[in-house]
């Protein structure tokens, strides 16, 4: 009894009062007006030694919020059996706020989790169907964890913030179809030191098709109504109401507590949301591109020290073979859908150039890869300038003709000592970028 | 008697396992010390990372920011009341455990004239009493039995900051925030040891003003807490 004296978290009559009577003439304790909304910080995270992508940090003023990323290949459900899942788990720690319990997830964890999940899931957000390896049998099952590392208030929208940064940051490791009866799921380590006899190939992003953002109101009083709620705002309200939304101003999920709210209030609420879930998609956007670039730019450096042994060992022969079967490649890519052609195209190529630079001589066949569109255009910038092309286009409409014509430079490669010098070329790019 | 030795770690950042004062030295010496110092033997250990008070003659702690506070004599703290019992009212004071504030710890306090509190009042009180193991006990009158200030506090806002921010706000001279916004707002604070501060000003603005401007001075320094404010204060004028 004493204990949870001490542990539970409790506001004085004062507070409570001034919170009330200062929102009569519209100020908020932090300095806000009812309709603004904290500072929204997205980091992501670097600390993990195998996986760095699809995890982020989100903070929201105090609340502060860490979100993970990760897939596993299962059985798909059986009435689903060409969709993959993907599920929300939420982690309250007692750090966050003595108040949450460690062990059985409380009722605003379950809350919190549910709220998210049906705005990612219910609205279609995440392609499942892109996640599909073989129908019926294997299917990737993302999973989200959301842990609250501090609990200033609003806690919905930090932790869908955070989920979505993770997503978008995602990436899972590319799987083909092989072995002798050609079910046999072949796993392509996104790295050349994981221990592994497959090639390496670029893990993909998920497929996003919008971002779903919550922002949720709190009602304190009789009429009033505050847009993203503190910790101490969310002890006083009488009610609250959570609304997902996308950009395209399309509504996911309502999810509403307490109080009870004339229709006209709710109509203006979706209105204040339409206008800031295109502020934080927009913020959301701009962090996950600046760590794509990051990212990018990293892959450059890594992929330099490897391409410099080629000349060490004998290239002329090897160069030769994979050229050979590039072009082979490429013919069956022309043949195949020609929608798809450029994208196919520099795809085979950087699988081409990536063997030359790992020195894996076996030529191999590439079955149509469902997933090109996920293919990010920065990493492939990255990739073909790591690999020692020239120039390479900004725009990935033009990489297919370009990359045509490199082909052509490129073919000398087996001369005496072509490699070292296309090598060094690769660095001069490298320190451009 | 030899002359006295001082510490030379005074005013200086200390961490645990520091050995601040080597006593077989220092025989004839009488030394009180106070949270964070440890005896150990011949030598004063420090057990808690913070900054090393001396005060004349003998005195000797350690001051450090904490988001917890840990109960000592004397200090005057702002509680809020969680329950009340025949006996005593429980008061949460931010530790580890809850407070007593005996019912007759008020002035001019008999049985027949309880106070009555509601569950959520803010008291300013100090600790009387704070042993290891033992619920701390809470007082409304100061040492000769007179309200003074003590008492619960009406309206006003309060916050929860840390100890450290509560000591600088205590300090004298004057911290530079409290004095800047004080030339300019008039307003009523009280602020407890334990790391909470109230505030109380005619306008709900200057309410609000004062509240985030001392929030925000927790880690700057006295110059730029000045700055802070005049923009502060410039911007609302």
């Amino acid at each position: 009894m004493e204990q949870r004296l001490v542990n539970t978290w409790r506001m004085t009559v004062n507070e409570k009062k001034f919170i009330e009577s200062a929102l009569e003439s519209e100020l908020r304790i932090d300095g806000r007006r009812p309709f603004d909304y904290r500072r929204v910080t997205i980091k992501f995270g670097r600390f993990a030694i195998l996986r760095e992508d699809g995890s982020s940090e989100v903070q929201l003023g105090q609340t502060h919020v860490m979100s993970f990323v990760t897939s596993q290949l299962v059985q798909p459900y059986r009435d689903r059996p060409n969709e993959g899942t993907l599920s929300v788990f939420t982690e309250f720690s007692p750090m966050a706020d003595p108040s949450f319990e460690v062990g059985c997830p409380s009722e605003s964890a379950v809350e919190l989790g549910r709220i998210i999940d049906r705005g990612l899931r219910e609205s279609r957000a995440v392609d499942t169907e892109s996640l599909c390896v073989v129908a019926g049998k294997w299917v990737w099952s993302i999973r989200i964890d959301l842990h609250i590392l501090d609990n200033g208030g609003n806690l919905v929208d930090a932790a869908n913030i955070a989920a979505l940064a993770a997503l978008l940051t995602f990436r899972r490791p590319e799987c083909t179809l092989g072995g002798d009866d050609g079910q046999e799921v072949i796993m392509h380590p996104p790295e050349a030191h994981w221990v592994s006899n497959h090639h390496v190939r670029e893990p993909l992003s998920l497929t996003i098709h919008h971002l779903p953002i919550a922002v949720t109101f709190a009602f304190i009083g009789d009429e009033n109504m505050v847009i993203d709620p503190t910790h101490h705002e969310e002890a006083v309200m009488g009610g609250r109401m959570s609304v997902t939304l996308n950009s395209n101003g399309e509504v996911c999920a309502v999810q509403k507590a307490g109080q009870g709210v004339m229709q006209s209030v709710v109509m203006q609420c979706l209105r204040i949301v339409s206008v800031k879930a295109g502020d934080v998609t927009s913020k959301i956007k701009t962090a996950v591109e600046s760590y794509n670039t990051e990212r990018a730019l990293k892959m450059v450096k890594r992929h330099a020290p490897p391409s410099k042994a080629v000349d060490v060992s004998e290239p002329g022969q090897k160069a030769k073979q994979i050229l050979e079967g590039q072009k082979l490649k490429s013919e069956e890519c022309s043949v195949s859908q020609s929608d798809d052609m450029d994208v196919d195209q520099v795809h085979t190529y950087i699988h081409a150039l990536k063997e030359l630079t790992h020195l894996r001589g076996d030529v191999f066949l590439v079955s149509k890869d469902p997933y090109s569109e996920g293919v990010n255009t920065d990493e492939l910038k990255a990739t073909l300038a790591s690999c020692g092309s020239v120039a390479v286009p900004m725009k990935l409409v033009n990489l297919g003709d370009s990359i045509r014509d490199e082909t052509k430079s490129d073919e000398p490669l087996s001369d005496v000592n072509p490699v070292s010098s296309s090598t060094d070329s690769a660095g001069k790019e490298t320190r451009c970028c | 008697m030899t002359s006295t030795t001082v510490s030379s770690f005074i005013d200086k950042p200390v961490v645990p396992g520091d050995v601040i004062l080597d006593l077989s030295k220092m025989t004839d010496q009488t030394l009180k010390l106070g949270g964070g110092l440890q005896q150990d033997q011949d030598a004063i250990t420090v057990v808690q990372a913070g900054i090393l008070r001396f005060s004349k003659p003998n005195k000797y702690w350690i001051e450090s920011s904490h988001k917890r506070y840990i109960p000592t004599v004397g200090d005057t703290i702002l509680g809020i009341v969680v329950d009340q019992r025949a006996e005593s009212f429980f008061v949460d004071i931010k530790g580890p455990m809850v407070a007593f504030l005996p019912v007759l710890a008020f002035e001019g306090g008999t049985r027949r004239n309880i106070p009555k509190f509601e569950v959520g009042t803010l008291i300013y009180a100090r600790v009387v009493k704070a042993n290891t193991g033992m619920n701390p006990e809470l007082s409304c009158m100061d040492a000769s039995g007179k309200a003074a200030e003590f008492g619960p506090l009406k309206d006003g806002y309060m916050f929860e900051s840390s100890t450290g921010l509560s000591r600088m706000l205590l300090s004298s001279p004057t911290c530079p925030v409290l004095e800047g916004l004080g030339k300019k707002l008039a307003f009523e604070i009280a602020v407890g040891l334990n790391g909470r501060v109230w505030v109380n000003a005619e306008h709900k603005s200057s309410i609000i003003l004062v509240a985030n401007a001392i929030m925000n001075s927790e880690s700057l320094t006295p110059v730029q807490q000045k700055i802070m404010v005049e923009r502060l204060l410039d911007r609302v004028n």
